[in-house]
Formats: C-alpha cells, sequence, structure tokens
C-alpha cells in the first residue's frame, strides 16, 4: 500500500488521479441515474469510471475515485457518510488492480478467455463489497443508515456498472492508454517490483476480511444472529451500533490483507 | 590602470554577452517507441534578446527541439538522448524540469491543459507559489505581470470564463511572473481565432521589447515575418536558417517543409520580381517600380477574373436545401445568439460563414442540423419543416462535422467508425461495406481501415470524421473549423477535399476564421455579428465592403488588400499576378 | 449550467478561516451524531437556518428543496421499518408502527438532512482554493490538496465534452433513450470513450505545463492566500467546541435518547 502515498511524487501520477476524479464526477453528473432506493443509492453508469481507471492507473485510480466521488456529492451537497465514502472509494478504485496484480499478473485486464472472466470477476465483487463494507460499518457506526439496505444496494450497484459498462471500456481504452503509456506501470516502472511473497496470504485475508464483514453485516441487520456477548443495548433492532462493533475488526482483517498484497 | 579595469570590465560584459541565451550541441533525440528520431543531431544557438521563429510542418521536431531548453526532454520525455543544451552558458543536462521553470518560461499550444486554478490571480500566482517565492514577493509580482498581458482587473475571474486568447495571455503572465529571461512558445495561437490571434502577437512584441530572448513556434507565416531569425525543421533536422527576408521569399524551400509560402511573396514570385515585401505597401511598392506602374493606375474597378478554383455555382430552380426564416435564439432566456436571421441556401453551393467569436455562427449550424430549436422562426430543410423530419431523414439531408474530431471518435478501427452511423439507421450490410469503401477512398484513409483511429495523427483524425458523417451522404455538409489546429499540408488536403466533395454535387457551409480559406474556397460569403446577418453575397462582392468587415474583426487576406491597391479584387496570388500582368 | 454551489458574497462566514470552517463541519457532525430525538435536533436545525439566513444562500437550499425533501421522507419510512420497538400503533406482518418508531425515523430525516444543511452552506461559502488552503492547515499532503483542486476545475470541461459528444453521436442517428437496461447502460461507450481519450490526450500536456512551471520545485510550495486566525474565528471555534461539549452532555444524560414507549 505504499505507492499510495508515494505515487504523490510523480507529477503525472498527480494529474492521472486529478483526472480520473474529474472524469468519475462529470459521468455522474449529466447522466441519468436509476433512483433504485430514493435518497440511498441509485444506479449510476459512472461508477464504471473507478474500475476501469484501476486498471490502468493502479494508485492514481484509488485517489481518483475517493476525490471524485467528493466532488459528485458537492454538487448535490455532501452527506454524512462521504468520511466513509472517502475510504469506501480508495478502496473500489485500488482492491480492482491489486487483486489483478496477484491473480493475473502481466495480463491485459480485457476479458478474452472464460478465465479472465472470472478473474475479472472476483476483482470487481472484492472491490465494491468491500466499498459496501465500509460505507455500511461507517453509516451504522454513527446509526446513519441500515446496513442491510445500504450495504447490498452498493455491491449490486457497483457491480452492475464494472460488469455491465467497464469491461467494454477497458477493451477500448486499455491498448490505448498502452500505446500512449500512460499505463501505471510505465509511469512509475520504478514501482514495478516482484510480487511480495506475503500476495496470496493477503488476498486470503482479504476474502475473509470482505465477505466476513457483508455477511456479518446482513445477518445481524435482518436479526438471523444477535451477538449476545455485546451490552444488551445494543442486541435491540435496529442493530446498528452492534453491527458497527462486530464488523470492524472484518473490515481491519481485509485492510490488513490488502496490506500485504 | 584605468583602461586597464575597463579593458577587464568589457571583457567581462562581452564575455557574458558572449554566451548565447540558448545553445544545442549535436542533440539528438528519439522517443521510447519510436522508430525515427525526432532530433537528429540539432545544432543551434540564440543571442540574448533574439526572436527565434521555428517553422515546419507537424511532427517534424519543432516541438521536441522546443522542450529540449527546459529539460523536458530528457527529463520528462524519456527515450534516448545525445548531445548538450546550454542556456546561458549553463548546462541543462541532468536538470529536473521544474527546477528550470525559473531560467525557461513554456507556453504551451492547449491553453486549457495549462491552467490550473479556478481564478486569474491564483493562476499566476501558482508558478511563483512552486518556485518558493515570499507571499509579499508573490503579491508584489501579482499585479505588474497581469499588467504586462493586459488582463490588470481580472483578478477575481475564473479562466474558463476567459476567451482563447486572453486564457493564453494568463498562461503567459503566469510564466512571465517568474521572471525567467528565456520564453518558449510552443504554437501559442494554432486554436485561437485572428482576434485571440492578434492579442498574443501584440504582447509578444511587447515581451521582444523588454530584451527577453523568444523561441516561437508558429504555423501562420505573416506573424514570423517580426521575428530575428527563421529556423526551418524537416524530419528532425534544421535545413535552413535565416532573416526572414530571405527564408521567407524562398518559396521552394517553405513548400518542400510545409510551410505555407506569403501570399505576397507568390505574387512576387509568379510575376518574376525579385525581392521581399513583409507587408501589403512593401509590396504594392515592389510592384509598382518592377512593373512600372504609374502612380495613378488602376485597372477598371469590376475587372473580377475568376481562377480554377472559383467555378460559377450551378444555376438551379430546385427548392431550396435550407431555408431559415426570421430565425431567433436565445440562450438560457436572455442571451440572444440569433435575431431574426433568414437564410437560403441552395444545392451545390459553397458558403463560409465568417465572423467573431459569439457572431451566431455555431449557433447557426446547430440550428441547420436541429441540435438547437428556435425560440423563434423556422428552419425548412429541402421544402419540410426541420422538427417534423425523423433523424434518419434529417441525417440524409445534412450533415455536421463538430470542430474536434475527437469529439466522435470511438471505435476500433477506422472502418468501424465510419460504419458506426449507417448501423445505427439500420442500412444493410452490404450498402454499408459499399458506403465505406468509397468514402475512405474519398478521404484517403483506405490504406488505414483497419487501424485504431486513436492512432492516427491529427489531420487524418479530421478527415475521418468528415468520413463518418460524409458516409451517411448529406446533401449538406456542414464543417465547423474543419482547419483548425492542422498545419499547412493538413489544412490544404482537407480544404480539397471539401472542394471535391462540392464539385460531385455536396453543399457546403464552413464556419471558419481564415481569411484566405474563405477567399480560395468558398464563393459565398455569410458575415454574422452579434446574432445578426451583416452581409450575405459573393465571397468577392464581400472583399469590397473593407469597412463591413472591420467592424466584424475580419482582416482581408494579404493579397486581396493588396489587389484593392490596384482598384481590384484578386482572391489568390495567381489572380493577381495573371491581372497585373494582363493590365499591362 | 451552474455546477457549484459556491455564492460570492462577503458575508463574516464567507470569511472565517477555511480551517475553521472544516472543523465547524467536524463539529457539528459529532453533536449530532449522539442524538437520536427530533426535540434535541431542533437548536441545531435553528442554528442551520441561521446561517443560511447570515450567508444569503437560500437559493441554494431551493435549487436542491427536493433532494433535502427526499431524504428526510425516505429516511423516515426506511427507519420506521427497522425500528421495531415500543408498543405497536399498527402491526401488520412486517410492517411495525409505534411511536417510537415513528420519532426514531423522523429523527433519523432531520439528521441526514442537518448534515447535509452543514454541507451545503461550507460548500456556498467557500472557495476550492479555501478548501485546499484549509486541508493544508490541518496537514493534508501540499499535492493532494492540489489534486482535488485540479479536479475541481476539469469536471466542467469534462461534462462540456461529454455533452458536445453527446451531440455528435446523436447525429450519426446514435439513440440514448430506448431499449433495456443492459443495452442503455452499454450506450454509454460510444460516449464515454471519446470523453475518456480526450481527457487522456491532455494528461501529458497538464503534466508537462506543471513541471514546467515549476511543479516539484520545493516540496512545500509558498502560498499567496494567506488566512489569518482573527477573533472572529477564535470565537467561532469556542462556540463550536461549547455546541459540540453540550451535545455530549445531552446523550450522557439520556436526554437525547428515544424513550421506548
Amino acid at each position: 500500500m505504499s505507492e499510495l502515498r508515494s505515487m504523490w511524487g510523480n507529477t503525472r501520477m498527480v494529474v492521472l488521479s486529478a483526472i480520473s476524479a474529474a472524469l468519475y464526477a462529470a459521468v455522474l453528473v449529466p447522466f441519468k441515474v436509476v433512483p433504485l432506493i430514493p435518497g440511498v443509492t441509485e444506479l449510476r453508469p459512472a461508477n464504471a469510471i473507478p474500475v476501469v481507471c484501476s486498471f490502468l492507473f493502479g494508485p492514481a485510480a484509488a485517489w481518483g475515485a475517493a476525490i471524485g466521488n467528493m466532488i459528485g456529492d458537492f454538487f448535490g451537497g455532501v452527506g454524512p457518510a462521504d468520511i466513509f465514502g472517502f475510504f469506501a472509494n480508495i478502496v473500489y478504485g485500488y482492491v480492482p488492480y491489486k487483486v489483478w496484480q496477484v491473480l493475473a499478473r502481466g495480463q491485459e485486464p480485457v476479458i478474452r478467455s472464460p478465465a479472465t472472466a472470472v478473474k475479472y470477476t472476483v476483482a470487481c465483487l472484492l472491490a465494491s463489497t468491500f466499498c459496501a463494507d465500509i460505507v455500511g460499518w461507517g453509516e451504522n457506526l454513527l446509526a446513519l443508515r441500515p446496513f442491510l439496505m445500504l450495504g447490498n444496494a452498493i455491491v449490486f450497484n457497483n457491480m452492475l456498472a464494472a460488469m455491465l459498462l467497464s469491461p467494454f471500456l477497458l477493451a477500448a481504452i486499455y491498448p490505448r492508454v498502452k500505446a500512449g503509456h500512460l499505463l501505471y506501470e510505465d509511469v512509475m516502472p520504478e514501482q514495478q517490483g516482484a510480487a511480495a511473497w506475503t500476495a496470496p496470504l493477503g488476498l486470503i485475508l482479504l476474502v475473509v476480511g470482505v465477505f466476513g464483514a457483508w455477511t456479518a453485516g446482513n445477518l445481524i441487520s435482518t436479526g438471523y444472529w444477535t451477538p449476545h456477548a455485546l451490552p444488551a443495548s445494543m442486541t435491540q433492532p435496529p442493530y446498528d451500533r452492534a453491527i458497527g462493533i462486530v464488523v470492524t475488526p472484518l473490515v481491519a482483517v481485509a485492510v490488513l490483507g490488502l496490506g500485504l498484497m | 590602470m584605468k583602461t586597464a579595469l575597463e579593458n577587464h570590465q568589457r571583457a567581462e560584459a562581452g564575455g557574458a554577452e558572449a554566451a548565447p541565451a540558448v545553445a544545442l550541441e549535436e542533440v539528438s533525440f528519439t522517443y521510447r517507441s519510436a522508430d525515427r528520431p525526432a532530433l537528429a543531431g540539432v545544432r543551434f544557438s540564440q543571442r540574448a534578446g533574439e526572436m527565434v521563429g521555428v517553422m515546419g510542418a507537424a511532427g517534424t521536431g519543432k516541438s521536441s527541439l522546443a522542450r529540449c531548453l527546459n529539460a523536458i526532454i530528457p527529463g520528462f520525455e524519456h527515450g534516448r538522448f545525445e548531445g548538450l543544451v546550454r542556456i546561458h552558458g549553463r548546462a541543462v543536462n541532468g536538470s529536473r524540469v521544474c527546477e528550470m521553470a525559473p531560467a525557461v518560461g513554456m507556453v504551451f499550444q492547449d491553453f486549457e491543459a495549462q491552467l490550473f486554478s479556478t481564478n486569474v490571480a491564483h493562476e499566476v500566482a501558482f508558478a511563483m507559489e512552486q518556485v518558493g517565492l515570499a507571499p509579499h514577493e508573490i503579491r508584489a509580482r501579482l499585479g505588474p505581470a497581469l499588467a504586462a498581458v493586459g488582463l490588470a482587473g481580472f483578478e477575481d475571474r475564473d479562466p474558463t470564463s476567459l476567451s482563447g486568447g486572453e486564457k493564453q495571455r494568463l498562461a503567459i503572465a503566469s510564466v512571465l511572473a517568474v521572471q525567467p529571461s528565456v520564453i518558449v512558445l510552443d504554437e501559442p495561437t494554432t486554436d485561437l481565432d485572428p482576434e485571440g490571434r492578434a492579442e498574443v502577437f501584440e504582447l509578444i512584441r511587447k515581451l521582444r521589447d523588454r530584451g527577453l530572448s523568444l523561441l516561437i513556434i508558429e504555423h501562420e507565416t505573416e506573424e514570423m515575418r517580426e521575428c530575428d531569425r527563421i529556423v526551418v525543421i524537416r524530419d528532425g533536422r534544421i535545413v535552413a536558417e535565416g532573416p526572414p527576408e530571405r527564408i521567407l521569399s524562398d518559396t521552394r524551400l517553405l513548400n518542400e517543409s510545409g510551410i505555407r509560402p506569403p501570399g505576397l511573396n507568390l505574387v512576387l514570385d509568379a510575376l518574376g520580381i525579385e525581392g521581399y515585401a513583409a507587408n501589403v505597401d512593401e509590396a504594392e511598392a515592389l510592384l509598382r517600380r518592377a512593373l512600372r506602374v504609374p502612380a495613378r493606375f488602376e485597372p477598371e474597378p469590376d475587372f473580377a477574373p475568376l481562377s480554377p478554383a472559383q467555378p460559377q455555382p450551378a444555376a438551379t430552380q430546385d427548392t431550396p436545401l435550407v431555408e431559415i426564416d426570421n430565425l431567433t435564439h436565445v440562450y438560457g432566456g436572455t442571451v440572444r445568439a440569433l435575431d431574426s436571421v433568414s437564410l437560403r441556401i441552395d444545392p451545390g453551393e459553397f458558403v463560409a460563414i465568417i465572423g467573431q467569436n459569439g457572431s451566431g455562427k455555431t449557433t447557426l449550424a446547430k440550428q441547420i442540423v436541429g441540435l438547437l430549436q428556435p425560440t423563434a422562426g423556422r428552419v425548412m430543410l429541402a421544402g419540410r419543416d426541420r422538427s417534423t423530419l425523423g433523424a434518419a431523414e434529417a441525417a440524409a439531408m445534412v450533415g455536421y462535422v463538430f470542430q474536434n474530431p475527437d469529439h466522435q471518435i470511438f471505435a476500433g478501427t477506422v472502418a468501424q467508425e465510419v460504419a458506426f452511423g449507417p448501423r445505427n439507421f439500420g442500412l444493410p450490410p452490404d450498402e454499408i461495406e459499399r458506403r465505406c469503401d468509397r468514402v475512405l477512398k474519398a478521404v484517403g484513409l483506405d490504406a488505414m481501415r483497419d487501424k485504431d483511429p486513436f492512432l492516427l495523427g491529427r489531420g487524418e483524425r479530421q478527415r475521418l470524421a468528415v468520413a463518418s458523417v460524409l458516409v451517411l451522404q448529406p446533401r449538406l455538409l456542414i464543417l465547423d473549423e474543419p482547419t483548425t489546429g492542422l498545419d499547412y499540408p493538413q489544412q490544404r488536403r482537407i480544404m480539397d477535399l471539401i472542394g471535391e466533395l462540392n464539385r460531385a454535387g455536396t453543399a457546403i457551409v464552413i464556419i471558419t476564421h481564415t481569411p484566405w480559406l474563405v477567399a480560395e474556397y468558398a464563393r459565398r460569403a455569410v458575415l454574422m455579428r452579434k446574432g445578426q446577418k451583416l452581409f450575405d453575397g459573393a465571397v468577392r462582392d464581400l472583399f469590397r465592403h473593407e469597412e463591413l468587415l472591420a467592424t466584424a474583426a475580419f482582416r482581408l487576406p494579404e493579397v486581396t488588400a493588396l489587389s484593392r491597391h490596384f482598384g481590384m479584387v484578386a482572391l489568390n496570388a495567381h489572380e493577381l499576378a495573371q491581372a497585373l500582368r494582363g493590365a499591362l | 449550467m451552474p455546477i457549484y454551489l459556491y455564492l460570492d458574497r462577503r458575508t463574516f462566514i464567507h470569511r472565517l478561516h477555511p480551517a475553521v470552517k472544516i472543523l465547524t463541519i467536524v463539529g457539528i457532525f459529532w453533536s449530532v451524531y449522539w442524538v437520536d430525538n427530533p426535540i434535541s435536533l431542533l437548536p441545531i436545525a435553528v442554528l442551520l437556518l441561521a446561517g443560511a439566513q447570515l450567508t444569503r444562500a437560500w437559493p441554494n437550499f431551493y435549487s436542491l428543496r427536493w433532494l433535502f425533501i427526499l431524504v428526510i421522507f425516505a429516511t423516515t419510512l426506511t427507519w420506521i421499518v427497522f425500528y421495531r420497538q415500543g408498543k405497536p400503533l399498527v402491526h401488520l406482518g412486517p410492517l411495525f408502527v409505534s411511536r417510537a418508531s415513528l420519532e426514531y425515523g423522523f429523527g433519523r430525516g432531520i439528521k441526514l438532512a442537518e448534515l447535509l444543511a452543514t454541507s451545503v452552506l461550507f460548500l456556498s461559502t467557500t472557495k476550492v482554493e479555501e478548501f485546499a488552503f484549509g486541508l493544508a492547515e490541518m496537514g493534508v499532503p501540499y499535492r493532494v490538496g492540489f489534486a482535488i483542486t485540479l479536479a475541481f476545475r476539469l469536471v466542467p470541461l469534462f461534462i462540456d465534452s461529454a455533452l458536445t459528444v453527446v451531440q455528435a453521436q446523436r447525429l450519426r442517428g446514435y439513440d440514448f433513450d430506448s431499449g433495456s437496461l443492459m443495452t442503455r447502460v452499454r450506450r454509454y461507450v460510444p460516449v464515454t470513450v471519446p470523453v475518456f481519450m480526450g481527457a487522456l490526450r491532455k494528461a501529458n500536456n497538464m503534466a508537462m505545463a506543471l513541471e514546467a512551471r515549476g511543479f516539484g520545485y520545493s516540496a512545500r510550495p509558498t502560498s499567496y492566500v494567506h488566512y489569518e486566525m482573527r477573533t472572529v474565528d477564535v470565537m467561532m471555534l469556542l462556540g463550536v467546541i461549547v455546541l459540540a461539549v453540550a451535545y455530549f452532555l445531552i446523550y450522557y444524560s439520556g436526554y437525547g435518547a428515544i424513550a421506548p414507549r
């Protein structure tokens, strides 16, 4: 994860993060969104952009997604989840690239075979779910909106854009960015060392943390599972603070996993 | 003793003077993944205070040369670099680009890509902040820098609200504020309208008077006459350099190097007159002397020979292709972009719409093509109300090529890009195939049909944009500034293509700022100002109305202006030469 | 198209130190966090309305009125469903409405609207550069602040470009409005690709122009704008601290909670 820091030393990466952010926000604003739950979430074609940028620019896309989401919120007014939305979007813009590096290092992120399709889906699903975990977790910690609705809407929403739109955009854009030497690996070749030996372990932790958090959040939110170890005041509907507390260590595991990759 | 000291001082001063502002020694550079060098053994030097123009066709190494001066090559653009670059005697090699900022200022063509702030004062402060000037020093320099470029009082404006010329002057102010001794301007006016261009060149003159060393890359020949020296580049090498009177009068050199020869010199050439004219008056004097034309000589006033490029429009009794009736368009309830404009365009015409930015040219075109709906009045296409036509019917009637080809190109190959339109309209595959073949041949992209359009040059992308609209076989083709950002050979190529389409029967409307294009290609001109039609008629007639053109800030092509001194209206050098020869 | 909320007025709130403004947001978010019932949220609503009056930001609130109504309405409804405590007024299958759940839901709606209003006030009174300056004062690295500023500047540019592309493709017979969800999502490709590629063409030029202007010359560039901490800033800060402490005390004393009845 050190590259999230070191990329700021490279002017092209700074510009690419601003461009990723502006593209994300620019597609958010004029294109019609289809509200799924009014005021909570909507089908945003723009959500395809961070995934595309992630495969192209790696860490610059992570910051770009976070800043772009912030700008997008600025148009309609920032919401309270935006401190979490910021981190959730860093993850959304960072995980696809990171997972791809472990699963399919050196391959183009263009779907050409069933194997690449599976790897691509895994990368996007991890990113979408991780993003949802963080927003759902944060909002429950603040007791703002229920995990069940918010978390699942975000996963659905992100996956829809990432699976339907991003592959087409990547197929059209990736080869051209490569030809223009603007891929992360061309802009910062010094960052491209061998994969860390901890990478597979990191991926496992990421999977455990991400899906664990998602499962726990859903189970508690629906009332199927009540963590009785918690104080009684928290184990009553709507369970929001309980979710906040139970999900915290799982999110931490996922972040640790990301750090090891 | 005293004299010795003086001598010493003189030697010191002389020594400092002797070190040129810029020196390139055997500089070669090949971009990574390029197969040919962009610069091949370039030797170049520039005196302090000298204004040097660099000319040549697109992609010949002009920008690469400029980028060596502040270490963008090889510090930012990677590749194979050899040679030595010195600024005021100090070697640049090994410096980071940002370290060069206090010594060499650089202004780029793309003004959108070099403005980073949301207000003018911040923009000017930006570079000063980067090099670490103290805040009070920045505040002290801010005013003078803005005043120098004529933007005093603009401090709180949003740069996006400025005109192109103002944006480019703002970029210059930002560079000036750091007080570099060398300023490089890389095609600063290519994307500007004539007014913006005049503003920027006026500013460049002022900078030169301040004693700055200027290196200017520019396509437009007329402006370059003021340089102290012109350097011509071809295939990464300097093929000629010298004072403007020598370089710009060498028509053969210019033609071979893809540079448009100044019209005045073409007239002299055609009449076999030795010499160089830096402006219309000089050209007149030279002509009168050489041809022994008496000072009072004036040929018959309505002398108007038709050049081969100007065939008579085919007289037709058909229904007009476009008939606009008292059209008014108001943006956002307040801005009256078009004010009761009526216009008729017949099949086979070639019309140029001219006028300043904001005069309503583009609004008019967008009305014809249906991107805007009239606030009042109506637009008829081939006798039918525009608003009643379906998308497919309208597309077969009129096509519109946007100014920037990159606003429509997306497909994986050239052929797919062209096929996109016909496919949307559901044409049968064999018909699409046939049309694509024909259109790609017409625009000369046949050999590139399987190439990725994004890897084509700007001129080729422009032709591709034309092709992908042309394939819908519109009877009228509207082109919004089709030559912007192109070098001279590319401009010629696209305009010749448009001319051929017109001869084959397609009516053409071009929106343009470029005087010589209007003169040499269009037959009819529509002059717009503040949403109103000021003039509508033959180009030659328009050029007689100098006072009208002046109010719309349109400058006559120099050859036409020269011909007016002899009491006629010539549209190109050939015509004027012929007329003068014939008149004697 | 006016896409930013900033209103160029010279009220004392406009002229507050940017860092103070950011801390005020944090203070209000903190205060709102601790309480649930609508009554205890009322004082903050009054403060925000007074803020809107003082900054003359009503036009922004007016143009966002539907968002506010939607947020309050949708949030209230959602939480009523999830809050299953107290004596039911209505109990039909999954539908459970009690006085407590009404209070709780409405409280959540007001909470979200208050957070939204805080952001709208912030954005109406703060320029992007001031925001970046405030972030820098609070320790955010210069380049991150710069990327945010640059992204803000690029958004209108890219929106313009997107609208032009839509026009150009429409003239080539492209239909954006019909078809199933999936075909509609995929239709974004011919619009997004040109916008993307146009942006990336700029990336290199922009990075080059930045370095040519000395970007990178010093790690901590000077700033010609400078905001002094004035008396009014200190007063504001004290006020925010008092507010934050007061709300914690309300929570601590139990007045902010919903009585399950």
